[in-house]
């Protein structure tokens, strides 16, 4: 495989893993942006550890992933059931908090960053092999646990709180404990990208998660459809696709594109390329083409 | 009639082949072996987004290099192209064109800035071709050694003489240092102290910050709490230019006393901070008063293409590169030839890791073991808007 594929593939992975953490919140309307300091504080500590104190990556990993999963959960215990505009402003502020304990952490290489993880299997040929298989198969299970979720009365319970989280709550929906789960979940996954994001490049910088990532998980949903997670799947690489294979000259214009790309969206399809019913006409096709088969295996 | 026809066929014939082969003598002959018809060589650039000014005119450096190149003859007699190649800050953009790069460039200019150097050069270093970071600090460049080269010497080797002479210059003994939180500057700042040491300047405290600020009246009052008779500057232009007309708001007068770092000496620097900035110190590695005519040149062109505006001090680094890599493909025997593009990339690497004599644009320098050993560095004052020297310091 080509260098410029595997990258291609590999940063692909963790833009949809990472739009789907932001998704999955704005399933009871919270814009959850903590995610993106998810991923530099385990980042961060999993190159820490790998680096300066030996650890093997798999064990980083699972470290990245479980500090994810515990800050989101403690301050999912203040913001779970808190409104969509106090969960953007704690996860900004985050984003700034964490920033600047690195900057002034030199055990991190504070504003110069880290240079040359290690690899996390042999050369560097199979660094990628293993960093892509974990990555897609990353990609399958918390696929398969949101399209569980989605699926369950858990799914219904968040569609009535974004809906309106009053009537949610009359209908007995605990809105709190609904608000800790999804935000717990979406840091877990970001803690674990975090440190995937890092090994892809084999160095850690400030720059690789700064505000500019929240825009592109944003287009991500909104362009790919907000109320399905099938959105993010198709645009995630079409729109970092589309910035690789135009022309140079053309290539320079890719903001200006992605900006009309995101108006003609907002005020042609508000709900994206991807909408509800039409994820859920496929699937009814599907399932009905499967039990069709089922009973009738010769297609008679 | 058609005698004097095929007479005249035979004259017009004659002239045109004089004409032709007076043609061909213009051209520089290829040297033997190349197979290109034109080299080519890749810019991963910062085109658009934060520092996109910064890309442009860095763009613009090594475009010049090669038009003055190829009006030159070429590279062992074929011509030359820079192809832009926009990151635009993004590392994700920078790792994948890098991985198309390394598939067929015998050398790469940049990538720009540092979090696209970080996550792309080591795809250049694991695939054995010399990426040009020539805008970072040796800091960041010898992470890729031998794959690369820095464009300055060690930050502590270089940054202290000229706090330690600007100290004695302005007289001043104590201190504070604006500093903006960002890659190499805060290892920048602590080597202004070393040389304020040196000078026997007592460095009384720094007043840190980040690329958010926006406004810096509280700063300024932070550090004239202080009690300074000195400030450096170690921060992005415009901030800096904010900074210095905050202190002349608050009764500074003495502006000879104030030294800007290097990475502030960009347009931005001059369009914000207009005349507050008159009397000021500023250092930095090009004397754009020296009268090399390969430079008065330049400065012109720039100068066209920009409005009137002085080029910047990184303006020449990959202007200097490309001439480099000319040297380096006609001093080696380069081809071209893709069946040989591992030995001719380690080749084109090993020769410009220890180039010496460079003919640079303002300066010629050495290289050793991918660190110039010998370029010179400036003082200068601002006024009006331009820089005038006040001392050069040689290593």
């Amino acid at each position: 495989m080509s260098l410029a594929l595997y990258y291609f593939l590999a940063i692909t992975a963790i833009y949809i893993l990472m739009s789907w953490g932001l998704y999955l919140p704005y399933r009871v309307a919270h814009l959850h942006f903590l995610t993106v300091a998810n991923m530099l504080i385990s980042g961060y500590l999993a190159g820490f550890l790998v680096q300066n104190l030996g650890f093997s990556f798999w064990i980083a990993l699972i470290l990245g992933f479980a500090a994810g999963g515990i800050l989101g959960y403690l301050i999912s215990l203040f913001i779970g059931d808190a409104p969509t505009f106090t969960v953007v402003i704690v996860g900004f502020t985050f984003i700034y908090v964490s920033r600047t304990v690195v900057e002034n952490l030199k055990a991190v290489g504070g504003t110069m960053g880290m240079f040359g993880l290690p690899t996390v299997a042999g050369t560097p040929s199979t660094h990628r092999t293993v960093l892509l298989i974990l990555l897609y198969v990353l990609v399958v299970v918390v696929g398969f646990l949101i399209y569980r979720f989605e699926h369950s009365r858990l799914g219904r319970a968040a569609s009535a709180v974004f809906v309106d989280k009053d009537l949610a709550t009359s209908l007995g929906v605990d809105i709190k404990r609904m608000g800790r789960l999804v935000q717990t979940f979406s840091s877990l996954i970001a803690g674990g990208c975090g440190v995937l994001y890092g090994f892809i490049y084999r160095s850690y910088h400030l720059d690789f998660f700064t505000f500019h990532l929240v825009g592109i998980f944003m287009t991500v949903i909104f362009v790919g459809g907000y109320a399905t997670m099938w959105g993010t799947v198709i645009a995630a690489p079409a729109l970092y696709g589309l910035t690789l294979i135009l022309p140079t000259e053309v290539a320079s214009w890719r903001i200006v594109i992605y900006g009309a790309i995101l108006i003609a969206v907002l005020v042609l399809k508000p709900e994206g390329f991807i909408t509800r019913r039409l994820a859920y006409r496929v699937e009814n096709a599907l399932t009905r083409k499967r039990k069709r088969h089922i009973t009738d295996p010769k297609g008679d | 009639m058609s005698k004097k026809l095929m007479a005249l066929l035979a004259a017009l014939l004659l002239v045109a082949s004089f004409a032709m082969a007076a043609g061909e003598k213009e051209a520089a002959p290829a040297a033997a072996g190349v197979v290109v018809d034109q080299w080519e060589i890749p810019f991963l650039n910062s085109l658009t987004g934060a520092i996109a000014s910064i890309g442009e005119y860095l763009q613009w450096g090594a475009e010049r290099a090669a038009f003055e190149i190829n009006q030159a003859g070429g590279i062992a007699g074929k011509p030359v192209k820079v192809i832009g190649v926009d990151t635009a800050l993004e590392p994700q953009l920078g790792v994948v064109e890098m991985g198309k790069i390394v598939n067929w460039a015998l050398v790469a200019l940049g990538p720009v800035p540092e979090p696209v150097i970080m996550a792309a050069a080591p795809i250049a270093v694991e695939n054995e071709m010399m990426t040009m970071t020539a805008t970072t600090s040796l800091e960041y460049a010898e992470r890729f050694f031998p794959w690369s080269i820095s464009w300055f010497p060690a930050t502590a080797d270089r940054l202290p003489p000229l706090a330690t002479e600007w100290a004695k210059m302005a007289g001043v003994k104590r201190v504070v240092q604006f500093v903006g939180v960002y890659g190499p500057w805060p290892g920048m700042a602590a080597a202004h102290v070393d040389g304020l040491k040196a000078a026997g300047a007592a460095h009384v405290g720094d007043v840190e910050f980040n690329v958010d600020a926006v406004t810096f009246g509280p700063l300024v009052v932070r550090a004239l709490d202080m009690k300074p008779d000195g400030i450096i500057l170690a921060c992005w232009p415009d901030k800096a230019a904010k900074i210095v007309q905050e202190l002349k708001n608050r009764g500074w007068t003495d502006m000879n006393k104030i030294l800007l770092f290097s990475s502030a000496d960009d347009a931005a620097l001059y369009t914000t901070g207009g005349a507050a900035l008159n009397g000021t110190i500023i250092y930095n590695y090009i004397n754009v008063d020296t009268d090399r005519p390969r430079w008065i040149a330049f400065k012109e062109a720039y100068s066209r293409d920009h409005n009137g505006l002085q080029p910047p001090s990184l303006s020449t680094n990959y202007y200097d590169a490309v001439y480099m890599i000319k040297r380096a493909i006609e001093e080696t025997g380069v081809t071209g030839d893709p069946r040989k593009l591992k030995e001719e990339r380690k080749a084109i690497a090993a020769y410009m890791f220890n180039m010496k004599n460079f003919e640079g644009l303002l300066f010629n320098w050495d290289m050793s073991n991918g660190i110039p050993t010998n370029k010179p560095t400036y003082l200068f004052e601002i006024q009006d808007g331009r820089k005038k020297l006040v001392k050069e310091i040689r290593p």
